[in-house]
């Protein structure tokens, strides 16, 4: 068995690279295959700066910070994880595997065991990330206990999507299936409240020394009562990893074994779905690579059909096809979306705000969740666009069936793009209500609420001018290099995909800038015009943002018009190989 | 209806159609067949506006598909072997989508009618996901068939059906010729184009083999006389 996995990997690898190596013969992989070699140069390999050794965290807060990161994977994986195992198989694995006289506990080792290698690799990748380009040789003992950690953290992965599966199959809904996982969860939160009910002032009074005494108190408070019984695997899993020398290492190590080993022997007696959950996954997975070949839009992931949540609005039959291309991209972002992100960023908010509060400089909560709100509100309109990718980014997936529609190519165009920017305008207005509402239980000296509104109207009137744009240039990238950008949410891997993707964010990053100057000067020139005619103060943000978001508009229709052109005369078959 | 001229498709040195002229007319069903690689996908993409041909003209209806492309599509409907749908639309939304992607406009009275005449009136407010294969070929033609075209393609419409999935389209196919439309039906199961098709066209590494109906064709060819159409089409293609 051990052999067969092992030479599996090796010819698996061997081939793998060799075709990646034939494909440099084109020269937009090649390029791609530079720029990435040099990245990967940049963030791994060139000497950056002495690492000290956890960067100024002692061994004991980094552990905390450990322990509390692994805590939240756990967490988050038993609240929002769905039943797609790590330890899917593919389809060739599945027909030889399971048609090979071998029992189930030895199908699941020789997946366990091909894993390793990507694995092993990850540690390695994250282990040199860290290092700023130095690489003694005690970092090979951090590469092997990343290693332990992950791979306890595959099996864990495992271990849940079996648990959903089975449930799935058991026609348990969603709300239930998390039952147990919420009623786990809500009882070590209130062992963990029990615990640091206490303990907040002297929390409080070692982050007002600095973090790392904070990290410190942290990080001795989860060694506590109970709270220390229920963290002690988490502990023991991080703490090869984060051992200073090779006798530390050994003396850490059985534990962490112990913890790998426990997980090992719960996914097996957790296995009994297993097969059907594999081969299940291989049949969807074969789909999906079949439908990816022939250049159509493979099947959904989730195993299990979705129920359409009720739309946001009613589409009518009769209209514009331009809105009803824009309200088809706003559907998929309400009906594909989960309730993950915002949940996590809603418990991001309240906790950042909580810890914020406890130190003396910071101020009240509301300030803080007024900060937080412009924070996140900025982060939609610079990040927004890259995430949402309801457009033709993910409609080029079905580039043939938008080319028979009797639509002008600028029609659908400026259709597809305006999906994404509607939902980014509404989080971004939203963030700047509720930051603005917040603001209005404090006084911030010498920027009273009637300014504050001004700059709520001027920022208003440029977020949707500054998705727009920025969306229009990821939908422009799509068009012209559609084989440098990952349609859909697929990613593709390797060096060369990578530095063809660093080029198009880039060159992207570049013709923003370029759209933005005039825009800049049209405003800088309407801010002028309206002090001339009295306007003063922040007051002068509302006209400069309406002359930007007017050029902004205005390039805009010029390049849907031009984009618009560049599609109708688009041939999928050239560009994907449809 | 459907008028053919030249039609030449290159891909860099490669010739992936050529010269192709032919026409069809309301109420007939031609029958594109030729072996993997001939360029009959190429044609039926090129017909429905997908790839733009490298030389000739295409029509539907009198509309050039190169200089009025949204009046031409308007007449056309295209239905690919394996079904596109939205994975976020429900039903009832992909046939209200279409509608106004179409300029339909009864099409509130035409939806429900529609949905029942395909049996997914139950489903109207499921998403792609939760259909079965033969449901979303039906929701596909439902599409296809919303705003009443008079030119239809069909791309090996066969594939993926049950017996009864097979039945009501070939009823489907037959039905819209006889009510005037002009059909391009593309397969290599030779035993429905003899069963459906008024012609065949038969192509072949790009080029025009023969076109008529099969004793039309036969007549060009006395050898091929009294031979099984599967025969008829080995010998013209030699394969």
């Amino acid at each position: 068995m051990i052999g067969a996995a092992l030479y599996l990997a090796r010819r698996s690898l061997a081939n793998g690279l060799r075709r990646r190596l034939a494909r440099l013969r084109q020269p937009k992989y090649l390029v791609g295959f530079a720029v990435g070699l040099g990245y990967y140069y940049l963030m791994f390999l060139r000497p950056r700066f002495q690492s000290a050794g956890g960067g100024g965290l002692s061994g004991s807060a980094a552990e905390g910070i450990a322990i509390l990161g692994l805590a939240a994977l756990v967490g988050i994986g038993w609240l929002f994880g769905t039943s797609r195992s790590p330890l899917a198989f593919t389809p060739a694995e599945t027909h030889y595997l399971f048609t090979a006289p071998l029992t189930r506990r030895q199908v699941l080792n020789f997946k366990l065991l091909r894993s390793q290698l990507a694995l092993c690799l990850s540690s390695l990748l994250s282990v040199l990330l860290f290092s700023g380009g130095h690489f003694p040789a005690t970092r090979v003992l951090r590469v092997l206990g990343l290693w332990l950690v992950f791979a306890a953290l595959q099996m864990h992965s495992g271990v849940t999507a079996l648990v959903r599966q089975s449930l799935e199959e058991h026609g348990v809904t969603a709300v239930r299936r998390r039952l147990g996982a919420i009623v786990v969860l809500a009882a070590v939160a209130g062992v963990a409240a029990l615990t640091l009910r206490a303990q907040p002032p002297t929390l409080q009074r070692a982050f007002a020394v600095d973090a790392a005494s904070g990290f410190d108190a942290l990080a001795a408070l989860l060694h506590q009562g109970t709270l220390g019984v229920l963290t002690w695997p988490l502990a023991a899993l991080v703490r090869p990893a984060l051992a200073p020398n090779l006798a530390a290492f050994a003396a850490r190590l059985p534990a962490a074994v112990l913890v790998v080993a426990l997980h090992y022997v719960w996914l097996v007696r957790s296995s009994t779905a297993f097969e059907e959950v594999a081969v299940e996954s291989a049949e969807r997975m074969a789909h999906r690579i079949a439908a990816w070949r022939s250049g159509r839009r493979p099947p959904p992931v989730a195993g299990a059909a979705k129920r359409a949540r009720p739309p946001l609005t009613r589409l009518r039959s009769a209209g514009s096809p331009l809105r009803a291309i824009a309200w088809k991209n706003v559907q998929a972002e309400w009906r594909g979306s989960g309730v993950r992100l915002p949940v996590l960023i809603g418990i991001g908010v309240v906790v950042v705000a909580w810890v914020a509060s406890l130190g003396e400089a910071a101020g009240t909560g509301l300030q803080v969740v007024a900060v937080l709100f412009l924070a996140v509100g900025a982060m939609t309109v610079v990040f927004g666009p890259y995430a949402l990718r309801n457009d033709l980014r993910s409609d080029l997936q079905l580039w043939d069936l938008l080319k028979t529609y009797p639509l002008r190519g600028a029609d659908l165009v400026a259709g597809e793009a305006l999906g994404p920017v509607t939902v980014l305008t509404a989080v971004g207005w939203g963030c700047l209500l509720c930051a603005f509402v917040a603001s209005l239980a404090f006084d911030v000296p010498g920027f009273p609420v009637p300014e504050r509104g001004a700059v709520l109207l001027a920022a208003a009137i440029a977020t949707p001018a500054l998705l727009g744009i920025t969306t229009l240039i990821q939908n422009a990238a799509v068009l012209f290099f559609p084989a440098w950008i990952s349609l859909g949410p697929g990613r593709a891997v390797g060096i060369e995909m990578l530095g063809q993707r660093l080029m198009t964010v880039v060159g992207s990053q570049l013709l923003l800038a370029i759209a933005l100057i005039p825009a800049l000067i049209v405003g800088a020139v309407a801010i002028a015009i309206a002090g001339v005619a009295g306007v003063t103060g922040v007051w002068l943000a509302v006209p400069g943002a309406a002359g930007l978001a007017v050029t902004v508009g205005f390039e805009g229709m010029l390049a849907v018009a031009w984009l618009g052109r560049v599609f109708e005369r688009s041939d999928p078959a050239a560009e994907i190989g449809g | 209806m459907i008028q053919v001229q030249g039609l030449t498709k290159l891909y860099g040195s490669l010739v992936a159609v050529d010269d192709l002229s032919f026409a069809v007319a309301p109420g007939e069903v031609l029958g594109l067949v030729g072996p993997n690689g001939a360029g009959k996908t190429t044609t039926l993409r090129s017909l429905v506006g997908i790839i733009r041909p490298t030389r000739g003209t295409i029509s539907i209806g009198g509309r050039e598909l190169e200089r009025d492309p949204v009046e031409a599509k308007r007449q056309l409907a295209f239905m690919p072997d394996e079904p596109r749908l939205f994975e976020y639309l429900t039903v009832e939304e992909h046939l209200r989508f279409t509608a106004r992607l179409y300029g339909i406009r009864d099409a509130d009275g035409r939806i429900p009618a529609l949905l029942r005449e395909l049996e997914l009136d139950q489903k109207a407010g499921a998403l792609p996901d939760e259909l079965s294969r033969g449901m979303k070929q039906k929701l596909a033609i439902a599409c296809g068939l919303l705003h009443d075209p008079t030119a239809l393609l069909f791309d090996e419409p066969l594939t993926g059906l049950d017996p009864a999935g097979m039945r009501r389209m070939k009823q489907t196919i037959v039905e819209r010729a006889r009510h005037g439309a002009a059909i391009i039906l593309s397969s290599h199961l030779l035993q429905l184009v003899e069963e459906v098709c008024t012609r065949v066209l038969v192509i072949h590494r790009g080029r025009l083999v023969a076109i008529g109906t099969i004793a039309e064709i036969v007549a060009t060819r006395p050898d091929l006389q009294g031979r099984s159409l599967e025969e008829i089409f080995l010998a013209l293609t030699g394969t």
